[in-house]
Parts: C-alpha cells; structure tokens; sequence
C-alpha cells in the first residue's frame, strides 16, 4: 500500500516537474487573463442572452434577473408578429428582409468597389503611399464623425450641399429629403456602407495581386491575350479563395451591425435592421426579454447562413 | 503648347480610365473630409444660409469656442482617453502575455482555446450588450452601488472586444521570429521570463505599437457601449457627446463638425503617420469594423 503511494506520487511530482508540465502552467497563467476576460464579457453573456429570451425581463426586475418569471416563447412570438420584424408586403419589409437585403447588397458593393481600389493601387504611379493611406481614411476615421458628416453633406433642405449641386447641375428641380424617403434611404445606406468598408476588402486583394507570380501575366502576353481576358482568365481565379473570405467576414460584420444605420437614419423610413430593432426593443420599449429573442434570431438567420455557405461553396470549391 | 503636346502624347485610353477612376476616388473619399473641416469653421450665418458656402470666408473658431465654453467639451475629450489610453496599454501587456504562450509554448486544449477565442468575435455587439446591462446593474445591486455608470466598465468591454485579434495578430509576428534566439538565450542561462523580455519583445515593438494603436482606435471610435453604459453627463466620451449636440433642438452643425474634427485628426495623423505597418496589421488581424 504505502510503497504504491509513494510511487504514484513521485510519478505525479515527476510529471508535475517534468519540462512540459512546467511549459504548459506557464502558458495557462500567460493565456488566462485574456481568457478569462474574453469568456466572461463574451461567451458567459452569449449564453445569459438565450437565457434572458425565454424571461419576462423589463426595467422593474433588471436587478432581480435571475429571478425573472420563464415566459417560454413568448418573447419569439412577440417579436416574429412584431410589424417592425415581419414582411407586410413590398411598402414595408420588415427588418428580418431588410437586414437580409442591406447586408448582401452592401457587402457585394464592398467587394466591387474594393476590387476596383485595389487593382487602381495595384499600379506603380508616383506617390501611391500617400493615396493608399488616403483610400483608407473612411476606414479608420470615427464613425460618428462620418455619419454625421455624410448627414450633413445629404442635408434635406436646399442649402445642403448635395442638393446644391445637383440642383444646380439640373438634375433635381426641388431639393429631396435623401435620409427621409423610402427606397432611396436604403440605397444610400447601403452606398455608405460600401463607401466606408471597401477599403477593408482592397487591403486583403491588394495583398493577394502582389503575390500573384507575375511570370502567368508574361506567358498570356506570348499568348496574344488582352487585359480584359488577362483579368478574367489570371486575376480572377486567383482571387477566388480571397475574395470567398472577404465575402464571408463583411457580410457577418455587416449583418451585426449597429451604428451606421442608428446613425444616419436611426432605423427609419425602410431602413429598420435587426440591430437596430434589437435596441429599440431592448433600450427603447425596456422590453429586455423581447430583444433578446430578436438578437437571437439575428443569430439563428446568421448561423443558417454560415451552414449554407459553408456546406455548398466551400465544398465545391474543394472540388 | 509644348504642355499639351505632352499631354497628348502620355495620355492613352488606359491611362485616361486610371486618372479618371483615380479622381473619382480620391475626390470621393476626401470631399466628405474637406465638408467637415470647413464647416466647422463656418459662422452660424453661413451655417444657416440660403445656399451652402463652399469656402469659408474666413478661419473663424466661433464653432470651437462654443464647443468648449458651452458643451465644456474638453471634459468629453478626457473621458476619452481615460478609456481608451488604459484599454490601449492593458490589451498590449495581457496580449503579449497569451500570444506568447500561443506562439511558444505547448499546451493540452490550446487549439480548443484558440479557436474558441476567436469565434466569440464573430457575436455581435449588440446580442452582447442586453445580457451585459443586466449582469452590470445585478452586480451592482450585490455590492450595494451603482456601476453601470463608470468608465473602467467600458474599458472592460472594449477589452473583450479587442484581445481576440490583438492576440491574434501578436501570436503571428512572435512565430516570424525564429525560435532558435530565444533557445540560445535560454542555453546561456537566462529565465524564460528574462529571454522574453530581453530578446523576443524588443524584436516585436512594431507589431506592439500596431496593436496598441488598433486597441486605442477602437475604444476612441466605439459608439454602442459607450451610449448605453454611460446616464451622466459629465462620464459622456466623445461620440456619444457629438451625438447629444447633434440630436439638440436647435441644429447646430458647425459645432458638430467641430467636435467631429476634434476626433477624427488624431486617428487620421495617427495613420498617416505610422500606414506602412498598421495597413499590415489591419488585414492580418482582419479588424472588425
């Protein structure tokens, strides 16, 4: 008895001594702030908010939360018959269809645009440093000072800038309420979405055009191709794993966003996303419940995609 | 004459697309810019008038005096870099710390770990934020005061936010370094701890500074905690201060667009002046925004 002791126990101090128990303590210790700040102001609050979705919470019992009586789906209920949540034809789409239709199209325009950005910089002219840092000025700068700006700048009454100078072109007879008018508020947040994210995607592209083996280029000038035919025969396909990865981080970021559309149109005239609807449910009507069910079914649309897109284009593109 | 047979002769059709695509961009990109710089130099006047001034008649800083006698902005400006100093510093000392342990050292669940870290960066902020505000004001009823109202939770926040990718980003510079310097160091008899401070973070500053500029930018700009969190006044960091003029009852957009300036130009410099290794930094790490 006592002799097995002993000797499981100088196994155990054996190993607790030994160079990799000693390795790995040390990286847990180095690793566990992070980890622990990362897991309990994110993953533990994740979890609390599928929690808080199946309770009645409001403003009254916020302090007593864990004692909020279970409402079972009462809160998804309310938020899928909610009319700011679901289509009610074409005159109102709801957020769950507008946030679909914001979060493709803006990120789609992204990547063109960012495309066309990264393929200007991608030539060697004189001072290109300077223009690239510039073409990521709408990137970096505080999005409170760019939407405001860009608010000022659509400014509704005549003396807004771009009412001036379209009026002034004869283009528009009267000045428009850009922000304030359905259909072309949601073109024009999505056109600021583009604006101020492409330089995201012009970054990862134009990385990748630098590593492209420049000898292709040279074989496909022997051959007698053309730029055009360079570009959709070469570039294009060496893009292809690039362009997939920027498609799949813009559209989730953009699909979660929050700021840019409280901001510029606070959610109004047809512009309403689920985000934003998250908010006004949660910190608007105090109803803590009901805008947790709503940010998860942001959730749920968000992880159906990621299984669809993960499923087919990842899978022929192993093929 | 001579300019324009120049002209002539550089100018092809490809050449003719470039500029005019490059124009469009840049004009674009920087107008936007030159409006709120120049608008915040406006005087109510010219603010209000008729038709929009596209030249300021003049470098008037009534909109700057209102900013700071009136919205005592200044108050605004500290509680800024009250948070975003502080989270900038932490996030630099508690990333090199985990990154180093990624990059070096083996240990049973790190991939678990890893890759656990970084799907938490794919919540949104705004799923986080309900769960967050009640975990803030039921801690706040156990220890017998109010919290919710207090910076060091943004800092909090913004740290969560942020250590991912800043781990991220450290963990792959540390492996560009080859580990064969640190072994020598460790041969002739120095500690672990004293060959990477000695050896292996003097060789990584520039990915530190890159990582401490990203940290700082995202507490600087961040718009959706900061608004819910903070109730008084005088806590209100920048952007929720710019919102609050902008939403007062009498519009008053020269004073807007001063504020705006006063928070964009560090940012931008910031860029500006270190964008050969920040725009690295951006796309490796593939910075949320």
């Amino acid at each position: 008895m006592t002799v097995s002791t002993k000797d499981s126990r100088s196994s155990f101090s054996r190993r607790w001594n030994s160079m990799n128990a000693r390795e790995a303590r040390l990286a847990w210790a180095l690793i566990l702030p992070t980890a622990l700040i990362v897991f309990g102001l994110i993953l533990f609050p994740a979890v609390f908010s599928v929690w808080i979705s199946f309770r009645d919470v409001g403003l009254k019992n916020l302090n007593d939360v864990f004692q909020a009586p279970f409402v079972g789906l009462d809160n998804y209920r309310a938020v899928i018959n909610d009319f700011a949540f679901k289509w009610q034809g074409w005159q109102s789409w709801g957020a769950a269809v507008t946030s679909i239709v914001y979060s493709f199209s803006a990120t789609i325009l992204t990547m063109i645009i960012g495309l066309i950005a990264s393929l200007l910089l991608n030539r060697p002219f004189r001072a290109r440093g300077l223009a690239r840092a510039i073409f990521l000025f709408p990137y970096v700068a505080p999005i409170v000072s760019i939407a405001f700006v860009w608010r000022w700048i659509l400014d509704p009454r005549p003396s807004g800038v771009l009412n001036d100078i379209l009026m002034k072109l004869s283009l528009i007879e009267l000045p428009k309420a850009y922000l304030a008018t359905r259909g072309l508020a949601l073109v024009l947040v999505i056109i600021f979405t583009a604006w101020r994210y492409f330089p995201f995607a012009m970054l990862m592209i134009l990385a990748r055009l630098q590593a492209i083996d420049n000898t292709m280029y040279e074989a496909a000038d022997v051959d007698g191709a053309n730029a055009w035919h360079k570009f959709l025969y070469i570039t294009i396909p060496e893009l292809r794993y690039v362009l997939g990865s920027i498609f799949l981080l813009r559209l989730i970021w953009t699909f979660n966003k929050f700021d840019d559309i409280y901001l510029l149109t606070g959610g109004g005239f047809g512009t309403n996303v689920l985000p934003v609807l998250t908010y006004q449910f949660s910190f608007g009507s105090f109803n803590f419940g009901k805008g947790a069910a709503n940010a998860m079914i942001l959730l749920i649309i968000l992880v159906v995609f990621l299984l669809i897109y993960v499923s087919t284009i990842m899978r022929s593109a192993e093929e | 004459m001579s300019l324009i047979d120049h002209l002539a002769q550089w100018i092809n059709w490809p050449r003719f697309i470039f500029s005019v695509t490059l124009i469009f961009f840049l004009t674009s990109i920087l107008f936007p810019f030159y409006w709120m710089v120049s608008s915040s130099f406006k005087t109510y006047a010219e603010i209000g008038g008729r038709a929009p001034v596209y030249i300021p008649g003049d470098l008037r800083p009534e909109a700057y005096l209102e900013l700071f006698d009136f919205w005592n902005f200044g108050a605004n400006i500290a509680n800024s870099l009250k948070v975003a100093v502080p989270t900038a510093l932490i996030a630099v000392i508690l990333s090199t710390l985990g990154a180093y342990a990624v990059a070096r050292l083996n240990f049973k669940g790190k991939n678990v770990m890893l890759n656990g870290i970084l799907i938490v960066y794919l919540f949104p902020g705004i799923l986080l934020i309900i769960p967050l505000f009640a975990m803030v004001s039921r801690i706040g009823v156990s220890i017998g005061f109010e919290i919710q109202d207090n910076l060091s939770v943004l800092i909090l926040t913004y740290l969560a936010q942020t250590l991912p990718v800043a781990l991220y980003m450290l963990a792959n510079y540390f492996r560009t370094i080859p580990a064969e310097i640190e072994q020598a160091g460790l041969i002739d008899g120095c500690s672990r701890v004293s060959v990477i401070w000695r050896v292996t973070l003097p060789l990584a500053v520039p990915a530190l500074i890159s990582v401490a500029i990203y940290t700082f930018m995202i507490a600087w700009n961040e718009f959706l905690y900061a608004l819910v969190f903070l109730n008084s006044r005088d806590l209100f960091t920048m952007p929720i201060k710019i919102n609050t003029i902008f939403n007062d009852p009498s519009p008053r957009p020269h004073v807007v667009m001063a504020a705006s300036t006063i928070m964009t130009l560090p940012v931008v410099t910031l860029f500006l002046a270190l964008e050969r290794f920040l725009a690295e930094g951006l796309t490796a790490g593939g910075v949320k925004g």
